[in-house]
């Protein structure tokens, strides 16, 4: 059974006061792993939000069907164990840190001698240790993005849903978001969290959900991904004689010489063996140098993808 | 019934850390103790001017609290989100707003608590006896005005807390006018009219069925059948609008 299984789903919000159509999702479908994590990406305005709304409860599909375990999204049970993050921190103002925790510690029903135990656990996860008499609207929006984190982990739920949880995070926040993300795939936790940061998502991500304009482009591994961008193969060696080099044209290599250091690079492109190139070079007796893949990153294969989509 | 009650005391101290709460309470002061002095100056003996003013301050300090903290109650959790991070969690949507309702509910019983306090004492301190009538006055008025927030929690669910105050001010005087009403369906002689005013009757609660100050100020006897009665509608009234607020707001994208 999938964590997460987005089956078919069209959302249509109906704007002003004759209800003007707007598609936010088109017959949108995909699965997220359990026990992985899944990054969501996609430009302003392609739907993450609406869809992860969808996910959790917040919204409802115009048309399709989101389930959770197995189970309709919209059914309050189904959210048992799954925690969310929104965009923008939203709290209770009049409330303490503490407060805060020990509320949604209700929610979740944790069991009451619990509580104190499991507040100091998380706000000492996120280091906001220090704060739990503060009133929220005392703390920093960085500070606020960290106790929306502890929220989301009180009673250690198996799901996380978090939408652009490291938007407008300074450094020293992201980094302990990162640890954080490290330390709950080793917990083998559920993760599906939408960035534009696509950076994390191929450091991070196992797998990745790709919206444009309300579609679907891409939903699979990341690595897989990251092969469709493989380009080739850089290989640097020094002096080569005007045989091999002829000999490694006609094997379809491009060569480029650098003049200063008199070293040559080759591209092995994508449809040429390595290998044989390699073996080639070692019967003129020359020994390379240095090998090293060359790819698109994750955002210049969006980048692409993208614009393929468009033709 | 835990996340009613964990809803409902997060929504009971949100309304007595608001200071519009304060205010209002402050206003039901200066108005029980200008009766104080308005009952010398009066034509009607001193007891009948303080318990007038007493019941009617506690009437629009309830009016009061439903629309500027009712009515802005869901509002503010829609537009600042914290409802988010409520339902988001296995919380129903039923038991949300059930639960705000009663959180705000008992924001306005220690409002009337505290006014009724304020009241009785300084009765006892003018030397002016009271009966158990002021007492029931007291009762109706409380479901009335739970029966306003009622509407004001419905009305929050489809519509903006500006248009939502304005409804449940429409809504309470109209409820008033009731009888009004009835008065108008005998005597008109359209149909379509006489069908449309019907309508609007029955569908209107007669809010002045939870008005007994006149005869409370007047010393005339009210049966415990007609409060038990009374109290009975109300609280139906209460739960047709709180289903008709959950199913509006089940059905709502956040």
């Amino acid at each position: 059974m999938h964590a997460i299984h987005v089956d078919n789903v069209t959302k249509i919000y109906r704007k002003g006061f004759r209800g003007v159509r707007v598609p936010a999702v088109t017959d949108l479908s995909f699965t997220v792993r359990r026990d992985a994590i899944t990054g969501f990406v996609g430009p302003n305005g392609a739907g993450k939000t609406t869809t992860i709304k969808m996910i959790v409860g917040l919204a409802y599909p115009t048309s399709g069907r989101v389930m959770l375990y197995g189970r309709d999204a919209a059914l309050p049970s189904s959210r048992c164990g799954v925690a969310y993050l929104s965009e923008q921190p939203c709290f209770y103002a009049h409330l303490t840190v503490g407060e805060m925790l020990r509320f949604t510690s209700g929610l979740i029903r944790l069991p009451q001698p619990a509580i104190s135990g499991e507040v100091e656990r998380v706000l000492g996860t996120v280091e906001l240790g220090h704060c739990k008499k503060l009133r929220i609207k005392e703390l920093s929006k960085g500070m606020q993005q960290r106790l929306s984190m502890a929220q989301a982990l009180l009673g250690s739920p198996h799901t996380l849903i978090l939408d652009e949880p490291m938007s407008g995070m300074d450094p020293p926040g992201r980094r302990l978001f990162r640890t954080l993300m490290d330390r709950l795939r080793e917990e083998g936790k559920t993760l599906f969290f939408s960035t534009h940061v696509l950076d994390d998502v191929e450091s991070v991500c196992d797998d990745v959900v790709v919206l444009q304009q309300g579609e679907l482009t891409y939903s699979g591994q990341v690595r897989s991904l990251l092969e469709r961008g493989f380009l080739g193969t850089d290989i640097r060696t020094g002096e080569v004689d005007e045989k091999c080099r002829e000999a490694l044209l006609s094997a379809g290599c491009r060569m480029h010489h650098h003049s200063e250091t008199n070293e040559w690079t080759l591209f092995v492109p994508r449809d040429v063996e390595p290998g044989s190139v390699i073996r080639l070079l070692y019967e003129y007796r020359i020994v390379p140098e240095s090998i090293v893949n060359r790819s698109m990153t994750l955002e210049e294969l969006l980048y692409k993808q993208g614009l393929e989509e468009k033709r | 019934m835990n996340t009613v009650r964990m809803v409902a005391v997060n929504t009971f101290m949100e309304t007595i850390r608001n200071k519009v709460l304060y205010n209002i309470l402050l206003v039901a002061a200066v108005a029980l103790l200008l009766s104080l002095s308005f009952g010398d100056l009066s034509v009607f003996s001193r007891a009948q001017v303080m318990v007038d003013f007493g019941l009617a301050t506690m009437s629009l300090t309830g009016l009061l609290l439903a629309v500027f903290i009712g009515v802005g109650l869901l509002g503010v959790e829609l537009s600042t989100r914290t409802v988010y991070g409520v339902l988001s969690r296995p919380v129903s949507r039923a038991d949300f707003l059930v639960g705000k309702y009663c959180g705000l509910c008992a924001t306005l019983l220690l409002n009337f608590v505290l006014i009724a306090t304020l009241f009785f004492v300084s009765v006892c301190l003018m030397g002016v006896t009271t009966r158990i009538e002021v007492l029931y006055a007291v009762l109706l008025l409380s479901v009335e005005m739970a029966l306003v927030v009622a509407a004001s929690m419905f009305f929050s669910t489809f519509t903006t807390p500006t248009l939502a105050a304005i409804f449940t001010i429409g809504f309470y005087v109209a409820g008033h006018l009731n009888d009004l009403v009835n008065i108008g369906v005998e005597q008109q002689r359209n149909p379509v009219w006489r069908t449309l005013l019907q309508v609007l009757s029955y569908l209107l609660p007669n809010l002045e069925y939870f008005n007994i100050r006149t005869r409370v100020v007047y010393g005339l006897a009210i049966p415990d059948r007609f409060v038990m009665e009374a109290t009975t509608y109300g609280m139906l009234y209460i739960a047709l609008l709180m289903l008709l607020a959950i199913a509006v707001f089940d059905r709502k994208d956040l």
